[in-house]
């Protein structure tokens, strides 16, 4: 049973796939590709939000380790803030290959992050928290908004 | 959880780059050899132009870039990095150059001496980097594909290298040990048990990541390296015995690697990214090229008329190296050089400073005319097998451009790094 690698790994997966669209809606005249990036940024800062306000916490209490793993996953979510702040003043402002650039570097940079996540910290957070998952997992699907079961 | 805590201890900037830039300058080198040999050099696949030019190739190329690639990556999937990397990536960079400029030595001039020295130093070379990627492998369980599939790649590389150690050996002691057997099963360790095992798990992730394509098929992630690695331990013992069933564990060997580059060809196509960048062509382009190879292989075994032809052998190693591994291999460095330089200069920021994204640090037109540099070297290298005398020193030529540009487009990279850097101390000194 690893429901919260499960569930948060698939929200990784929602954010790609709005990710995508973004830049999909970019090849294409017409389509509101500022208003995509908007839904993209929206749903990665609310699985953001969730970690850093419930999931980390609840790790960290249980284990004892705050300075460790969690602390450098704090540190990637504000280095992917920056670049989407980066990617969305290209985009307000029609720099194309501006927003291209910073797109790369954050999709990269989300990647490697989320990878990290799924086979190392998720696990040991579906390990170390079993006890808690009742209340926490709804509270997780809440926060990231998608309220899945 | 002590595997946990090793985040952070992905290696210094310096660490995998020393293989990044230094690998183009071995595909350089097989480049200047076949200019210099001409058509001389695609005789056989046994001529010594021919040797040295594939393992320039493979243990250039292919090896120095494979191990910086394992190097960095190993934290990143599996949460265990590497102790005392630069240390690693130094001492096990300079043996391996080392070894293989003696290795080319050996080959150009048959002098014993030179494979002698050459044993020594890919033997000590192989035992820090088995140790070190070992003991960090070790730590981890081989719970998922990728895991599975990396520490069966770092087996095969060891397989791979404990062979080649037995026929440098055989050749600097003049020792009565069949060859021609042995050398085919090292060149099926390094291409299959080494090359697709590693490339398969990194393609587990970056493939889906990177170029946002549907997930490997779970069935397919499982079974491949294990069942890579176990047909390819069956068929050596079958090849070393002589025994009839040898052939048929070939076909099965050729079949999974045929099913994983169609596999990851047909999850390319279905890529969301709107466009295909270089990396994307390269990956197309090396997956193409690799079915191409198998199919010849196929056709050869089944048709001795093509079988007993001297090119056969000779187009495959084309196909399979400079289309294959060669493409695939460049087009995950312009992924990773640019991301690592990105993040080595995001963190020597501070926060303060931003760090010039990945396309500015390295231009995309800069590398998709690198990349149609290296298709045109590539065409040329498959024609010229066909006509040595018209288009040997073209092709080799054409791979001397192609990997120095390769090269070139890196360094910049580096070079933007090293002014960023610059512009980050001199704002962080002003700023405090």
């Amino acid at each position: 049973m690893t429901p919260i690698r499960d569930y948060m790994s698939a929200d990784h997966r929602r954010c790609d796939d709005l990710f995508a669209a973004v830049e999909q809606s970019l090849t294409r005249s017409g389509t509101a590709a500022a208003d995509l990036f908007e839904a993209f940024c929206h749903a990665t800062l609310a699985h953001f939000q969730a970690e850093e306000e419930l999931l980390f916490p609840a790790f960290e209490q249980a284990t004892g380790i705050r300075m460790g793993p969690t602390q450098m996953m704090r540190l990637e979510h504000q280095q992917m803030r920056t670049l989407m702040d980066e990617a969305r003043a290209a985009l307000v402002s029609g720099d194309e290959e501006g927003y291209s650039g910073a797109a790369e570097t954050l999709l990269i940079l989300m990647q490697q992050h989320n990878m990290k996540e799924e086979n190392v910290l998720y696990p040991m957070c579906d390990e170390n928290l079993a006890a808690y998952q009742a209340e926490l997992m709804p509270l997780l699907q809440k926060a990231t908004g998608s309220e899945r079961s | 959880m002590q595997s946990l805590l090793s985040f952070d201890q992905a290696p210094p900037l310096a660490g995998p780059l020393r293989f990044f830039l230094t690998a183009p300058a071995f595909a350089a080198g097989a480049g200047l050899l076949l200019l210099l040999l001409g058509p001389g050099l695609l005789a056989s696949r046994w001529t010594p132009g021919a040797l040295a030019f594939t393992h320039l190739l493979t243990a250039g190329f292919m090896l120095q870039t494979m191990v910086g690639a394992l190097l960095q990556i190993l934290p990143v999937a599996t949460g265990a990095g590497v102790e005392h990397p630069l240390g690693v990536a130094r001492a096990v960079h300079g043996l391996f150059t080392g070894g293989l400029l003696l290795l080319l030595g050996g080959f150009l001039s048959f002098r014993p001496l030179y494979f002698q020295a050459a044993v020594g130093l890919f033997a000590a070379g192989l035992l820090i980097f088995l140790w070190a990627a070992g003991r960090a492998l070790a730590r981890v369980p081989a719970s998922s594909p990728i895991q599975w599939a990396l520490k069966l790649a770092a087996a095969g590389l060891a397989i791979t290298v404990l062979l080649g150690l037995v026929l440098a050996s055989a050749l600097g002691f003049s020792l009565p040990w069949p060859l021609l057997q042995i050398t085919g099963i090292h060149l099926s360790w390094g291409l299959v048990g080494w090359g697709v095992l590693l490339l398969s798990g990194v393609a587990y992730v970056v493939v889906p990541m990177f170029l946002l394509t549907p997930s490997f098929p779970g069935w397919l992630s499982r079974i491949l390296a294990p069942g890579l690695f176990l047909a390819l331990a069956l068929w050596s013992g079958a090849e070393a015995a002589g025994l009839a069933l040898a052939p048929w564990l070939g076909g099965v060997l050729m079949a999974g690697c045929g099913v994983f580059a169609g596999v990851t060809l047909w999850l390319l196509v279905r890529s969301k990214r709107a466009r295909l960048d270089a990396t994307h062509r390269y990956w197309r382009l090396g997956l193409g090229s690799g079915l191409a190879a198998l199919t010849l292989l196929a056709l050869g075994l089944l048709m001795p008329s093509l079988g007993g032809w001297n090119g056969w052998p000779l187009l495959f190693g084309v196909l399979i190296l400079v289309g294959g591994f060669m493409s695939v291999i460049s087009g995950m460095l312009y992924k990773i050089v640019p991301f690592l330089i990105w993040l080595h200069l995001q963190n020597a920021g501070q926060g303060q400073v931003l760090a010039p994204n990945m396309k500015k640090i390295m231009p995309e037109s800069a590398m998709g005319r690198q990349m149609a540099c290296h298709a045109a070297a590539l065409a040329l290298l498959a024609a010229a097998v066909l006509w040595p005398e018209w288009l040997a020193r073209p092709a080799g030529a054409a791979l001397l451009v192609s990997s120095l540009w390769l090269m070139r487009n890196l360094i910049g990279g580096v070079q933007v790094y090293r002014r960023h850097l610059q512009t980050i101390r001199g704002q962080l000194a002003a700023s405090s």
